[in-house]
């Protein structure tokens, strides 16, 4: 601490002040390419048709027009959309639930304890995580089909639940950021292997139980194919489903859609609707996410 | 909490504690196993099992291989993933790399905090949600960025998805989404490099740079060799980007570009899965191995 | 703790590892025989297909949004049939949603839908080999109603001399044109493509900027080059086609297109586009184009004010004998073999396809079944919004030239992929015409077909 007093001020205040102006020139840029977009789909939903094409791009249009588009959106096939939003939230949350008691437990005996088809476990998930999802779609919907589950929310709750992505991120966070010791002096301590889990590590592991929900979270609300290709019923449709269905019946993207079509604005505040309650859930998370416990627990 | 120290490894060599472990190891990892084998084992079984039989489930060897190669949009496929996967890959490691250590390095914690959630907001936008967004972003007559666009020299829409510039706007668009989740995911790992051997590291007079290259890259080797194994396959996978394109520009962009495009055209359209899962299995072999070099060279499956 | 424990625990790995290659063996065999098993047993043939037993139950029914109030309407006008609606998004784009389900329904042996409503018209050439379309002119639908139909409608839907579905819409291209303007301008109505060209070439003169057509779209082959009898996409059997890019018919359309291209009356950026709306929306004088335009681009995207828009028949090469036109999608209703209701089935299909309380008052497509379209014409003219009658569609109804087909590769999506992104680089049509039929040929090839060029 005391070593910088020493220094004299001038010489480091000068690089320091250009390496922060392109610190934050850099963040800045950065921010413009995220954001810029997601900026003008918030302000398309406020337009009409005709502004949106005519008026400046990044202009607002008028809170009579997003009352309008809201209107239209929610006369769309009478209020499917608050259908599809609870179908999701339903879809999303079961299966977050499941993932998080399956993945977590896994992940920590993956990186803290050995076993026997330890290795085995970590190559086979890797694998099935690098499969092209295409061709595995068939073998299960035939799987699913077999213990009579297709038309049931369990069809696409199970599938969601592995989640091979969410194991290795707790597997990497205890290899990387607990260490064993620490584990180990509990075990001498007399902890069962359970209470060890429940009470040392567990606690820890809080930042990344919240990346591991969250992103759990996200695949699942987002999840497009498996839903589309396995539920029967449009009733039962989560919101991205219903987002594409919104879009085909877009004249842009689908010219012989005819008169009963849905406007690009309308569509824009479906968008909105949809990725509302993942902005909300990575609040939520990112509350978690950063918690400095990990950081000084090898510190004397 | 003082610890004693031991050699690394010491619990497993006890062989009370190594069965005890094993035992709980097993306990802890047998939900998960059940959900890999129905969901995750088992259809890749049988994915291969197609890949290498006829509709009628008679072997075939690799005839599925070679009927797929001959498909007359098969090589183009492979140029246009080989190209898009260098730009990809490079971009990611590079830009989330540098900017989750701006991020960390940013005095201010609530700055940095709000940054990360707005360099996210895109990961939200999956697949069919963001095709209004691009079709506009990229179509000068109506785009935000139309100056930028005009300055490049593209004045309409069709102008800027000509062929030649796909491999970067398929890289943009999945930078776009991609990128954020993977910037909160190094962020939360550099928040667990111990503050002891970044302070050792700024008491011995190193600068951002060297501390960066020196201390903080090398902590999050697992973390990097994760993304790029992941990366790598996504981006050979390469599927929602085209598809959002095509979709965009009415079929003139992006239709029939990637390999993983051609899966889907087999199996659903030309009722042909098992050129479908050749194709799927072909991927996977690429994936796998570029992951094996990666898992070799960085010790990624060391419990330590 | 004893000695033999770890073996124990060894052992104990070992039978969990059996148990689970068992479980696994176990849930293969469930799916191999659920993929082979089940099927005909107890079917019945009638109507030229085995029919399964019937059951009484609900009437599943699939439609896109736009269809969903033809399904409610039936409701409402049948309180006594049991029907679930199902919407999707009626294979748009070609997303291939209901063959993607089909294959899966035909593996699992069940949850196929009685019948279904498909955006596209090319569903016959593949839902005839999966086993899913039933024939419908062997008993199921009087031939006294078939013959109602627009001729040639079901041509789409004829796989070998059988009729596997029916035609909801036709897309027959008019020449629409805004009459006030073209009065104002002292031009008429071309009646040649002769005549279109020179007009092409007066307004490019006389008012720059004004349009008399549009080639930007995927459909835009369909338009021009279908109705000068160019033979693309000539259909000549189930699974063969003949493909001739570079005929006169084809040649003598792409350089007009071309020429009123280079002198800007016609645009290429496509009506949906947003240049088009930005900037040439209200630049409209003529556009050739299917009968869903005058709803859906004008009345709807456009928003032109009323009586302006009006129909005439699209022209004719001079010397032509016979008058000819193109054709832009319709939509087609499927019936399921495997439905157990299908007497209230057909009942549906014939009410949604032919019964003037929709087909005649609310679709919004030509309606493909003669006697509906005249109703359907009656309340278009009554609506006032078109400044003629509509009459130039119902005459272009039964002139789309019958040889160009509905194959299962898309020929919009190839137009758009080849010959569009040229377009933009200023290439004529007519120089990429060689283009055009090499990636026919190679797609036509890649589906299965037999290519006669």
């Amino acid at each position: 601490m005391s070593r910088s007093h020493h220094r004299p001020p001038r010489r480091r205040s000068v690089p320091h002040l250009a390496s922060r102006l392109l610190t934050g020139s850099v963040l800045a840029a950065f921010l413009a390419f995220f954001v810029l977009p997601v900026l003008w789909l918030a302000l398309a939903a406020t337009k009409t048709d005709h502004q949106l094409v005519h008026d400046n791009p990044l202009s607002f249009g008028s809170w009579h027009a997003l009352k309008a588009n809201w209107d239209a959106l929610t006369a769309f096939q009478d209020n499917a959309i608050m259908q599809w939003l609870g179908n999701s939230a339903l879809y999303a949350v079961i299966s977050l639930a499941i993932t998080l008691a399956v993945a977590i437990p896994a992940g920590y005996a993956l990186a803290m304890t050995e076993f026997r088809g330890r290795h085995t476990l970590l190559i086979a998930t890797l694998v099935v995580m690098l499969m092209p999802n295409a061709t595995l779609v068939v073998p299960l919907f035939l799987e699913i089909n077999a213990v009579h589950l297709i038309g049931t929310m369990w069809s696409i709750i199970l599938p969601y639940s592995f989640y091979p992505f969410g194991v290795y991120l707790t597997y990497i966070y205890f290899t990387t950021a607990v260490p064993k010791d620490l584990l180990a002096v509990a075990r001498m301590d007399g902890c069962s292997e359970f209470r060890v889990f429940w009470h040392i590590a567990l606690p820890l592991a809080t930042p990344v139980i919240a990346l591991v929900g969250f992103f759990s979270f996200v695949a699942n609300w987002t999840n497009y194919f498996l839903p589309y290709v396995m539920l029967p019923e449009s009733s039962q449709m989560p919101i991205q489903v219903g987002v594409g269905t919104l879009l085909s019946n877009v004249p842009s993207f689908n010219p012989a859609v005819g008169t009963l079509a849905i406007e690009r604005p309308q569509l824009a505040l479906a968008t909105l609707v949809a990725i509302t309650p993942v902005l909300i859930v990575f609040l939520f998370a990112q509350r978690f996410l950063v918690s400095g416990m990990l950081a000084g627990a090898t510190k004397e | 909490m003082t610890l004693t120290p031991s050699s690394p490894g010491s619990a497993a060599r006890r062989p009370r504690g190594a069965v005890r472990q094993s035992r709980a190891g097993t306990a802890f990892v047998a939900a998960y196993v059940v959900l890999l084998v129905a969901f995750g084992v088992l259809p890749t079984a049988y994915a291969v099992y197609f890949a290498f039989t006829d509709a009628g489930g008679k072997v075939t060897g690799f005839a599925n291989f070679t009927a797929t190669a001959h498909d007359f949009r098969f090589m183009d496929a492979v140029s246009h993933v080989a190209v898009y996967l260098a730009f990809w890959l490079l971009s990611l490691v590079v830009f989330v790399v540098a900017l989750a250590l701006l991020l960390h390095r940013l005095a201010s914690g609530s700055a940095s905090k709000a940054l990360r959630f707005l360099y996210y907001i895109p990961g939200a936008l999956a697949g069919a949600a963001s095709v209004l967004v691009w079709l506009f972003m990229l179509d000068p007559t109506v785009s935000p960025v139309s100056s930028l666009l005009g300055m490049s020299g593209f004045h309409t829409f069709g102008e800027v998805i000509a062929p030649g510039n796909l491999p970067l706007l398929f890289t943009v668009i999945a930078f776009w989404t991609g990128a954020g989740g993977w910037i909160v995911v190094m962020y939360g790992a550099l928040n667990n490099i111990p503050t002891d051997v970044m302070e050792a590291a700024r008491i011995d007079g190193a600068g951002a740079w060297q501390t960066a290259w020196h201390v903080q890259i090398p902590m999050l080797r697992k973390w990097i060799v994760y993304m790029v194994i992941l990366a790598f396959a996504g981006g050979a996978q390469l599927f929602v980007e085209p598809q959002l394109l095509s979709l965009a520009s009415v079929g003139v962009a992006g239709r029939d570009y990637s390999l993983n495009q051609l899966t889907f055209d087999f199996a659903f359209q030309m009722n042909n899965i098992n050129g479908a899962a050749a194709v799927s299995v072909e991927l996977l072999v690429v994936s796998v191995s570029a992951a094996a070099l990666f898992v070799a060279r960085s010790g990624f499956f060391d419990a330590d | 703790m004893t000695v033999n424990k770890p073996s124990s625990g060894r052992e104990r790995v070992f039978s969990k590892r059996r148990a689970a290659l068992l479980a696994g063996c176990a849930a293969t065999a469930a799916l191999t025989l659920t993929a082979c098993g089940g099927g005909a047993t107890g079917t019945t043939t009638k109507d030229g297909f085995a029919q399964a037993p019937q059951k009484d139950g609900a009437l599943t029914v699939w439609v896109d949004a736009t269809r969903v109030e033809a399904a409610k309407l039936y409701q409402q006008q049948h309180p006594d049939v049991k029907l679930d609606i199902v919407t999707y998004d009626g294979d748009a784009n070609g997303s291939n949603y209901l063959q993607t389900k089909v294959q899966l329904f035909n593996r699992t042996r069940e949850g196929w839908p009685d019948v279904v409503f498909s955006a596209q018209n090319n569903e016959a050439t593949w839902a005839v080999d999966a086993g899913f379309a039933a024939p419908l002119n062997k008993g199921l639908i009087p031939s006294a109603s078939l013959g109602k139909f627009a001729s040639g409608a079901n041509d789409v839907c004829t796989v070998g001399g059988t009729v596997y579905c029916l035609r909801n819409d036709l897309s027959q291209a008019v020449l629409w044109y805004n009459a006030p303007l073209l009065k104002k301008f002292g031009y008429s109505v071309p009646t040649t493509w002769e005549e279109y060209q020179q007009l092409g070439e007066k307004v490019a003169k006389e008012h720059p900027g004004y349009l008399v057509g549009d080639a930007g779209d995927s459909y835009t082959p369909e338009i021009y080059l279908w109705a000068s009898k160019c033979g693309a996409n000539h259909i000549t059997g189930p699974k063969s086609v003949s493909v001739n890019t570079t005929s006169e018919a084809c040649t003598k359309m792409a350089r007009l297109v071309d020429v009123l291209i280079k002198n800007k009356s016609m645009s290429i950026s496509g009506v949906f586009s947003t240049d088009f709306g930005k900037n040439q929306a209200d630049k409209v004088l003529l556009m050739p184009g299917p009968a869903w335009y005058g709803g859906a681009v004008f009345k709807g995207t456009f928003k032109t004010p009323a009586k302006q828009i009006a129909a005439a028949p699209i022209p004719q090469w001079k010397g032509d004998t016979s008058p000819s036109t193109g054709n832009v999608g319709g939509g087609t209703w499927l019936l399921s073999q495997h439905s157990t209701h299908i007497k209230a089935a057909t009942d549906f299909l014939k009410w949604v396809t032919t019964d003037n309380a929709y087909q005649g008052e609310k679709a919004p497509g030509f309606p493909a079944y003669a006697p509906a379209a005249e109703n359907w014409l009656k309340g278009q003219d009554a609506s006032g919004y078109f400044a003629s009658d509509l009459s130039a569609l119902k005459a272009a109804s039964s002139q789309v030239w019958p040889d160009w087909g509905s194959g299962q590769f898309s020929q919009e999506a190839i137009w758009a992929a080849t010959v569009k992104p040229g377009m933009t680089q200023g290439k004529s049509i007519v120089s990429l015409l060689p283009a055009w039929q090499d990636s026919i040929v190679k797609y036509a090839k890649s589906n299965g077909y037999k290519v006669s060029q």
